[in-house]
Order: structure tokens, then sequence, then C-alpha cells
């Protein structure tokens, strides 16, 4: 009884959503059934929509993977975002002072780097939470500016490309790209890479003792501190983490996508990484599927431009209206929840 | 010598104050909200919407006071919106300004894109005229620079007067600070935690809205999909450099938008620095107050937190 009344709260939240969506369509006067058929061609119509969906969850898994960790441990990262710029620029750095080495080092020492970078941006304000008792809220944020503008200068300076006008680094070498996996597609091996991070980090949080020290610590601090965890060691350690799988999602779209450091390397795949963990309720497996979500969500409403002269935004606001919804749900179909058993579902 | 500094240092002080004013307002307004325990990312998104209602109202009327209004009521739909999620839901505060500013960059954006579509001919709306206020706009440097303005920086003077009187003289004041520090013993003796909290959520809408009319209407005269440009995250930062106190909120709104502006004065002398060497330094500075001021946390002891009877 109790999970079928839940499941109607979700579907009411899906058909108020669903039902935004259309007058939205209808509003700004396109044929919602032409609307919803561009949206479906272009996410499943073809071979290589579908490879877009997962090109686009790939930083997506990999952010929201990092994210998760760190909201299982009570570190709330917002700060993927520039996470993925540091990631991309130690892998673009790997790349572009290494140039001699073959593929199978470089590509794996690229990431690494990624990883280190990805995990030190994070583990400052990690630091800073577990030792000074900072908000990590606010500084993630502040280190998300300081790294887009730390690429910035780079990209302008000691990274640029001399030959070209515009602020970026020099096209990276063939060894260090990630092998395409579909025939004249964008589809690259970082997808397997982030599907293997998921494998990963379910093993970590729920199989070894650093993970459960963490997730302790995230579910109550206190009650770790008596069971003899060091709370600031949790916290970063998780952070460092947390950071690092942010990171290789910067280091995939460099040597999966576009070959070189530029400014926007990530348009705010950090924010959305957010969502991702979110909906995927910081469960590997429920990551893999809300990054796919909002992947489908994204490609599908750039197709429903195209086909129906519906404003991709249409994508922000579906997305922003779920998450509220699920954060109102118990409260606005309190009347459906209330009398099942345990008062909160 | 003296002749060509000082107007130099009276144009880049004039423009530090009005790149500014939008940073103080909407920083103004978060800091009610903070006292009261509200941790509000979404500012971007209260100052967005502001920043939208405003211009459409005042592009369909011409009026600059009906846009002006309808941009304090778009803030407040927004800050409200937050706050049931935050007060009455007791939802995460953050993932529920998170959301707030991707539903209003899409909101914004497609109404945007609705009514005026991708055209190449901006859509205008009108702007705030300079007033001079007699006498005060004739001092030398200080006179243009702060009294040579449009009604948002003078509005600003008054919310800053404003607020000093509320935060130190009202028990309103000090019942924001209770229900921010400890929202059970508010309760204990009597306050009521979730009013106070609405209220200043309130106020923050309003002046969020305010801040991004400041915005389109005080400065721009148009539109633009994510005209904010991440401004509502920049006023956060003002908030904590502020301390959360009136003066303190309004002077580091200054430092910031003193850099704003120096970074358009370089752009345009031609000196080879990446202007982001600029943009960045606000946030570092953040970061160094922060560690520097560490030991004694800032923070209303529940910030972030959602206050739930008889719950512990």
């Amino acid at each position: 009884m109790k999970t079928l009344r839940v499941l109607v709260s979700y579907l009411l939240v899906a058909a108020i959503v669903i039902l935004a969506a259309v007058l939205s369509i209808t509003a700004v006067g396109s044929d919602v059934t032409k609307a919803f058929g561009g949206f479906l061609r272009g996410a499943f119509g073809s071979v290589y929509g579908m490879s877009e969906v997962l090109v686009r969850a790939t930083p997506l898994l990999l952010a929201g993977l990092g994210v998760s960790i760190g909201f299982s441990s009570g570190f709330f990262n917002i700060g993927a975002e520039g996470q993925i710029y540091m990631g991309a620029t130690a892998a673009a750095v790997v790349g572009l002072f290494l140039p001699g080495l073959p593929g199978p080092i470089l590509l794996p020492l690229a990431i690494l780097a990624s990883l280190a970078a990805g995990g030190l941006w994070s583990a400052i304000p990690g630091f800073l939470k577990a030792r000074l008792g900072l908000s990590e809220v606010i500084n993630t944020i502040m280190f998300n500016y300081i790294a887009i503008n730390i690429v910035g200068i780079l990209v302008r300076t000691v990274l640029k490309d001399p030959n070209y006008p515009l602020p970026m680094s020099p096209e990276l070498k063939d060894a260090m790209a990630l092998p395409v996996l579909l025939e004249g597609t964008r589809l690259h091996a970082g997808f397997i890479v982030a599907l293997a991070a998921a494998v990963l980090v379910l093993a970590l949080m729920r199989k070894t003792p650093i993970g459960f020290a963490m997730r302790v610590v995230g579910l109550n601090p206190r009650a770790a501190s008596v069971a003899g965890i060091s709370v600031p060691a949790s916290i970063i350690a998780a952070s460092t983490l947390s950071g690092a799988f942010a990171g290789a999602a910067g280091a995939v779209e460099v040597a999966g996508i576009h070959h070189r450091l530029l400014e926007g390397i990530s348009p705010g795949f950090g924010y959305l990484a957010i969502i991702v963990s979110l909906l995927g309720k910081n469960n590997p497996m429920g990551i893999i599927a809300a990054s796919l979500g909002i992947a489908l969500l994204q490609v599908g409403s750039m197709s429903m431009q195209r086909q129906a002269g519906v404003p991709t935004s249409i994508s922000w606001i579906i997305m922003g209206m779920v998450v509220l919804f699920i954060l109102a749900r118990t409260t606005i179909f309190g009347f459906l929840l209330r009398g099942t058993t345990g008062s909160r579902a | 010598m003296i002749d060509p500094i000082l107007p130099a240092a009276t144009t880049f002080a004039t423009a530090a104050v009005r790149m500014a004013s939008p940073l103080a307002l909407a920083g103004l307004g978060e800091a009610y909200s903070e006292r009261s325990g509200l941790l509000n990312i979404g500012l971007e998104a209260i100052m967005l919407s502001g920043a939208f209602c405003g211009f459409i109202v005042a592009n369909l009327t011409q009026s600059i006071n009906l846009g002006i209004l309808a941009a304090i009521m778009g803030g407040l739909v927004i800050s409200l919106i937050h706050a049931y999620l935050s007060v009455t839901c007791r939802a995460d505060q953050t993932i529920a300004g998170l959301a707030l500013n991707f539903f209003a960059s899409g909101v914004t954006s497609y109404a945007f894109l609705m009514r005026f579509g991708k055209t190449t001919n901006l859509a205008k709306c009108p702007v705030t005229p300079i007033l001079p206020i007699p006498f005060l706009s004739d001092i030398p440097f200080l006179g243009p620079v702060l009294f040579r303005q449009n009604a948002f920086v003078y509005a600003i003077f008054i919310a800053v007067a404003v607020s000093i009187l509320i935060f130190s003289r009202t028990e309103w004041g000090t019942s924001l600070v209770a229900v921010g520090e400890n929202p059970r013993a508010a309760d204990s003796a009597g306050l009521d935690v979730g009013k106070v909290r609405y209220t200043a959520a309130a106020i923050n809408g309003g002046l969020g809205g305010l801040a991004g009319a400041a915005l389109t209407l005080g400065s721009l005269g148009f539109f633009m999909e994510n005209v904010t440009s991440g401004r509502g995250y920049i006023a956060l930062v003002v908030v904590i450099l502020g301390r959360r106190a009136p003066i303190g909120v309004f002077l580091a709104a200054l430092l910031l938008g003193a850099a704003d502006a120096l970074q358009f004065r370089v752009q345009t002398l031609g000196i080879n620095i990446p202007s982001q060497v600029f943009i960045m330094f606000p946030y570092v500075a953040t970061v160094a107050v922060l560690l520097f001021s560490f030991g004694k946390s800032l923070d209303p002891g529940a910030l972030g937190q959602p206050f739930e009877r008889g719950r512990r």
C-alpha cells in the first residue's frame, strides 16, 4: 500500500511536469505531437542520436558519481564544475607536455593527472570544512569561479595555440584521443570508463572500510566519532574522492570530444551533476539512469528545437520543475502519503 | 599633473558604484535571509526573475515604475518558493536554490524567446535617468560618484540605513538573529520561527528583484538570456565578505564593483593582462578572508538547517 501511494505521488509529479511542458510548447505556437515526435526522433530516431545521448551522459555520470560520494559523506560538493575544469587542464597539460608517449601510457597518465587535479581542487574546501569548520557550499562555488578563470588565463597565455586567434590550447596529438567506439559518431571510450567508475564507486562505498567510514560520517558525525572514526579524515577523504571523479569528467571531455583545452569546456556539467546525483539517490546504478535521463532530455530538446521550433531552454524548465516538485513531494501530496506507516515517505 | 587623474578616477569610481548596485541590493536581501538561517543559493534566480519581469513590463508599458514593481514581484515569487521548500517542506535549501536557478534560467529565456523570437534588433526598455542630487552632486569626486547616479544607487543608501536600524534597533532584528542562531530556543521563547523566516525571505526576494531591475532597467535597457551571468553567486560572496552587516555588504559590493570596472578599464586600455586575472580577484579575496577569520565561526548557528518543532 505504502509503495503504491509513493508511486502515485511520483506519477503526479511526472504528470504536472509533462502538463507544464505541453503548455510551454503550445505557448510558443508549436504543435505538441510534432514537438514530442521531434524529441523522440532526435534521441532514438537514429544511431547518431542515441550515441549523442551516451556522449552527453558520460561527463554527467562521472561528475555525478563524484558529487554522490560527497553527498553520502556529508560534503556538499557544489564545486564539480571547477573540478571538471581542473581535471581538463591537467589532462591537457599531460597531453601537451609529454607528446612523445604512446596512447596506452599517455591516456592513463592523463586520467591520473585529472583525478589528482580534481581531487586536490576539492580537497582544499574539504580541508577547510574538516579542520576549520568553513562551509563547503560557499567555498566550492568560489573555487568554481577561480578554476574557470584559471583556465581562461591559461588558454590566453602559456597554453595558447600561437597559430590560432581564439583563446584555446593547441590540438592534442592523436595518441591523446580516446578511441571512438562507433564509426561515424562521437561516442568514445570515455563512456566505458564512466560505467567502470560507477561499479568502482559502488564497491568503494559499500564494500570497503573507508567507504563505510565515510557513509557513517554522512549519516551521523557524532556517532561516527564515538565509534572511533575520524570525522575530519573522512570528510577530507570524501572531498578528495568526490573531486577526483569530477576531474576525470574533465579529462574524458578533453580526450574524447574537444582534443584541446578551451574555455567553456563544461557547459554547466558540474551543476547538472548535482541534479544527477540527487535524482540517482546517491546510488551508482541510479546515477547511471539519472545521467542518461538528463542527457536524453537535453539531446531530445535540441532536436525539438530544430524540428518544432521549441526553445531548448524548455529542458531547464523541466529539470528545475522535476527537482522542485521532488523536494516538495511529501508536503504537497501529504494527503496521499499520510496514514502510511512511518511518518515520512 | 592632478588634472587628468581626477576626472579619470571620478569616471572609474562612478562606474564602480554603478556596477556595485545590483550586488549591494541582492547582498543586502540575502543578509536578511541568512541571518534568519535560510541560505538561498537561488539568488541568481531571484535576480534573473527580477531582471526579466522588470524588463518585460517596462517594455510593454514604457513605464519604469511599473517595471520596478514587476521586478520586485518577480523576485518575491522565486524567494517565496524557496522559503516554501525550505521552511514548510523542510527540503535541502541548497538543492532548492540550485533547482530554482535552473528553473528561472529556463523560464526567463523561454518566455523571452517566445515574446521576441531570435531577432537581431534587441527589444528595448526604458532606462532610469541619472538624478543628480542638488548641491551634494557638486562636491568634487564624491559628488558625482555617489550623488549623480540613478534611483537604484539611492535605493541602496536607503536600504543600508534602514537595515542598520532594523538589525540593531528593532525587536524583529533581534528575533531574526535568534531564529538564525538557535531556532529551538527562539521557538521556546515564543517566536514563530516559520513566520520570521518567511518574512526574511520576502525581503530577500524584493531586494533581489530590485537588484535584477538595477541591471535591465538601471543600466542595460534590454534583456538577454541569463543576463545576470552569475551575479547572484557573486552577491553571495558579497554577503560573506561583508559578514552579513549592511555597511559590510555595501563595502564588499563596492570592492567587487571596482574589480568589475577595473577589468573593463584594462580591456579598453589594451593592457596585455587577461581580464580573468581581475575577474578572479574577488573570489580569491573571499577565500582569503574566510581563512583569516577562522576559529570564530561567522555563520549563524542554524544556517541551512530546517527547523521542525518537537524534533531533535
